[in-house]
């Protein structure tokens, strides 16, 4: 128990006087000193904890006589601050100094517990009734742009003139205009990597299969024969949607396709030799017109997947 | 005239008769820091100031800046080159929240040595480590605003790896982009997450992770006896806060010095063809951007392990942290699993970072 204020204070041969204040430890929130009084302004002296033999509910007994307790310090005022005025975690939780409880009145209509509790279910009810039905259309309003239909337009990319050695990639930039939401139309730089493959390559990128290109509902919208020479691959890298680079690498004597952002490394036919890329280069739709015009659908994939997943 | 109160006291005991401000002051101040004031318990002072600096040099970039596809580079163009101080304001925003990551880790790493995420102050711990969140995402979410190269790839690339998340990846790609591809609807929902959704957030969490830390109250030194401790303990003001306003004005000089030395250069306007641009990330996403290069992170689970599972994976272990590692000890050096695990993260993402720059040289 903890000596209350007011308390009478007693010594082993008679009554000291009162307890006027209590001092705590502000580190272990303990009462670490009482300050004893006659309760009439008269000289207090702070009392250490230790002193205190035995508390009673409105009685402190110290250790020691009254002359002993003469010869402890004069307590100063200036030296300390209020609970008030300081934030210390936990305070309250630890003291129980004070004489009694201070208490505030219940207003007469708060005492029926039972329409509280329908008060509280009312709110909550409330509440879900107001977010609830508006779930659904905020989920729809922020998915609005999410799912486009495919892009199925094909795009004038340049001449096949432009590549004339066999198995060398060469990239074709292009504008692609773009119509999105309420923005007017815009051209965005697109580029694709396009080969003239040798029989060889062309049978690393097709494996003697010709290569379907689907819609969203699954129809093939575009084949691209076994047999046409001319590869076209997206310029987006499989491995998280970079742009790749082909470049020549004295040290493996040939050249390659080289993605600078996680270091993937393809080869002609879009092989993976080295680096973190899940699938081979993607290929593209492909025409090339009796001019040499090449022409490509161009779609994209989703990157870092193991299988192709249209998304453009 | 000593007599008379001034206008500015009437003033003062004027609020204070209303809300008792004397006594909310002193609340403030007096608060005993265990063992005395220390130049270690300044970083998380230091991030609120970022944090406030960052504001208000954002609210002045959105005086100026639009958001919009055909509009965002121009705008920034604007800001860097026409308008008054217009470089300083945005150079000062762009190192500030290269300060705050730093001082983010500086921050965590205190509280991880010192113990102090332990019992009782494991919800404060909890809310930092979603602060810390919200940190990175400001990083991620303000590096696209400008619309220039670096902004688009690196946006590109790292919603790529959200993507990788299983079940939910797709759906969280698309929505960040608003689509399948980056372009203005991707903007206009970075621009919203960077000046709405995440100060709102940040504010209400940082002010909840002060809340706890004062219901909590701090630690203190993990070493020293009570009667030592109580020996040094001083108030919260002003010791501590003359340490806290030093390295506030430290903090100050070096952004401003940064923003001086290396103003803010944009690369070309953003488009998906990168041109002779490498990508790559902001230098506190280096190491993750490094580990995605090696061959064991290949394939499309080894994506996931580095770009989704690792991440993850480390925050979840920080938040049970308090939880597995319940022996009150707290002394750093009587904790060696801490302390190596400490160094072994720390070592791990210098290393990452240090081979990323040294790769750069290998590319060009």
């Amino acid at each position: 128990m903890q000596p209350k204020l007011k308390s009478k204070v007693r010594c082993a041969d008679r009554a000291v006087g009162e307890v006027t204040r209590i001092i705590v430890d502000p580190l272990s929130r303990e009462v670490s000193h009482i300050v004893v009084g006659d309760g009439a302004g008269a000289l207090e002296r702070q009392i250490p904890a230790a002193q205190v033999e035995t508390v009673t509910e409105d009685a402190v007994q110290l250790r020691g006589t009254s002359s002993e307790m003469a010869q402890f310090p004069a307590f100063q005022r200036e030296g300390y601050v209020t609970i008030r005025e300081v934030e210390i975690a936990h305070l309250e939780d630890h003291l129980h100094v004070e004489p009694g409880e201070v208490l505030v009145p219940v207003p007469e209509l708060e005492r029926n517990v039972k329409r509280r509790t329908f008060f509280t279910n009312f709110t909550h009810a409330i509440g879900f009734l107001l977010a609830l039905p508006l779930a659904f259309p905020v989920l729809k309003y922020v998915m609005k742009p999410m799912y486009a239909p495919f892009d199925n337009r094909w795009i004038k990319i340049g001449n096949a003139g432009k590549v004339k050695t066999e198995d060398v990639g060469v990239q074709f930039k292009f504008k692609k205009s773009v119509k999105e939401a309420f923005m007017p139309e815009a051209e965005v730089d697109k580029n694709v990597w396009v080969l003239k493959a040798s029989p060889a390559v062309l049978e690393g990128v097709y494996k003697g299969k010709d290569l379907e290109f689907k819609d969203h509902s699954g129809q093939v919208i575009w084949t691209n024969k076994r047999d046409v020479p001319y590869v076209a691959y997206s310029g987006k890298c499989p491995h998280l949607g970079c742009g790749y680079k082909w470049r020549n690498v004295p040290k493996l004597g040939r050249q390659i396709f080289l993605c600078p952002c996680h270091l993937s490394i393809y080869d002609p036919s879009g092989k993976v030799l080295d680096g973190p890329a899940p699938r081979p280069l993607d290929p593209v739709p492909i025409r090339v017109a009796a001019n040499g015009d090449i022409e490509i659908i161009d779609v994209e994939f989703k990157a870092g997947t193991r299988a192709q997943v249209r998304i453009v | 005239m000593s007599g008379q109160p001034s206008v500015l006291e009437k003033v003062f005991a004027f609020v204070d008769e209303r809300i008792g401000l004397k006594t909310l002051q002193a609340k403030m101040l007096n608060e005993p820091v265990p063992g005395g004031s220390r130049w270690a318990y300044v970083f998380g002072s230091c991030l609120l100031f970022i944090f406030i600096m960052q504001a208000v040099t954002g609210i002045l970039l959105m005086f100026y800046y639009v958001p919009s596809a055909d509009h965002a580079y121009a705008s920034t163009q604007y800001i860097l080159h026409e308008v008054d101080y217009g470089w300083f304001i945005l150079s000062y925003h762009f190192w500030g929240s290269s300060a705050m990551v730093v001082m983010v880790f500086a921050h965590m790493s205190q509280v991880f040595l010192w113990g102090a995420y332990k019992k009782p102050r494991e919800l404060v711990w909890l809310i930092g480590l979603a602060l810390f969140g919200l940190v990175m995402a400001f990083g991620f979410t303000g590096y696209l605003l400008p619309w220039d190269q670096r902004a688009y790839w690196a946006t590109t690339v790292g919603v790529e790896i959200m993507d990788k998340t299983p079940v939910v990846g797709d759906f969280i790609a698309r929505f960040l982009k608003g689509g399948p591809t980056p372009g203005q609807m991707t903007l206009s929902r970075f621009f919203v997450i960077h000046v709405m959704i995440l100060p709102a957030a940040l504010m209400g969490l940082a002010g909840l992770h002060l809340f706890l830390f004062r219901k909590a109250g701090p630690a203190g030194p993990f070493r020293g006896s009570a009667d030592e401790l109580r020996a040094r303990t001083d108030y919260f003001f002003p010791r501590q806060v003359w340490k806290d306003v030093v390295a506030m004005g430290a903090v100050f000089v070096t952004i401003c010095s940064l923003a001086f030395i290396e103003p803010v250069v944009l690369l070309e306007e953003a488009t998906p063809d990168p041109g002779d641009y490498h990508p790559e990330p902001e230098w506190y996403f280096l190491f993750l951007f490094q580990m995605l290069r090696l061959k064991i992170f290949s394939g499309e689970l080894g994506q996931f392990v580095a770009g989704v599972a690792i991440p993850n994976a480390f925050l979840l272990l920080l938040a049970a942290l308090p939880f597995i590692d319940r022996s009150p000890e707290r002394n750093i050096f009587k904790r060696p699993i801490a302390l190596i695990g400490w160094l072994l993260v720390m070592t791990g993402i210098l290393v990452f970072t240090v081979s990323a720059i040294i790769n750069r040289e290998f590319l060009d």
